[in-house]
């Protein structure tokens, strides 16, 4: 899973160290997200998209997802 | 243990440190007592059962600090524990069979403590590493 966590950090001029303080973890935890060593659970995942004032999909990309077969937007081939 | 405020708890490394003091104290006076003094077998039986509440609160101390953790640094903390129990099961049961094969002489109780603490710590730093 890909993430925009710098970017976000840049726009903000935050450094890791001041994100990890605003969503109350550590900045070891930070800096493995943020190098897409470690993916977060959902709860830590909404706090950093809030962080930042945005929404998950926002933040994380998840790069090929799997196609359920019965997904209504599935285009037929 | 790396310790990381996550919930504005305070942080509990004194009262583990005074505790894990204390502990070593009755250890060390329970120990005297059992090798150096002639008691009556209750006595003994006291004596040696003298560190268990002072071992049984370091436990809980140590489970506390691991449930203030974040989720990441649990991830890694499971990791070195992992390892390290993993690697000393091991370790202890090759040692049984070295010893069948009278190859090695009777296991010592703090050499399978020696070696957790070590195997635990080389799970911690290659955990941590990992993650980088």
């Amino acid at each position: 899973m890909r993430n925009r966590i710098h970017v976000l950090r840049a726009e903000k001029e935050w450094t890791q160290a001041r994100l990890a303080e605003e969503i109350g973890v550590s900045r070891q935890a930070i800096v493995a997200i943020e190098n897409g060593k470690y993916d977060p659970a959902l709860p830590l995942a909404f706090k950093i998209a809030r962080a930042f004032g945005k929404t998950i999909e926002e933040v994380f990309l998840w790069e090929n997802p799997p196609v359920q077969k019965n997904t209504p937007w599935r285009k037929e081939t | 243990m790396h310790e990381v405020q996550t919930s504005g708890r305070r942080s509990g490394a004194p009262l583990f440190w005074t505790v894990a003091l204390v502990a070593t104290v009755i250890d060390a006076v329970s120990k005297f007592l059992l090798e150096h003094m002639e008691v009556a077998p209750p006595v003994r039986i006291a004596a040696a059962l003298l560190p268990l509440p002072g071992n049984i609160a370091l436990m809980v101390l140590i489970l506390r600090a691991i449930r203030r953790l974040d989720e990441f640094q649990q991830r890694i903390q499971l990791e070195a524990v992992a390892f390290g129990f993993l690697a000393t099961a091991i370790a202890v049961f090759v040692y049984g069979y070295l010893q069948k094969a009278l190859a090695t002489g009777p296991l010592r109780p703090w050499l399978v403590y020696l070696f957790m603490a070590v195997t635990y710590g080389i799970g911690y730093l290659a955990a941590a590493r990992r993650y980088r």
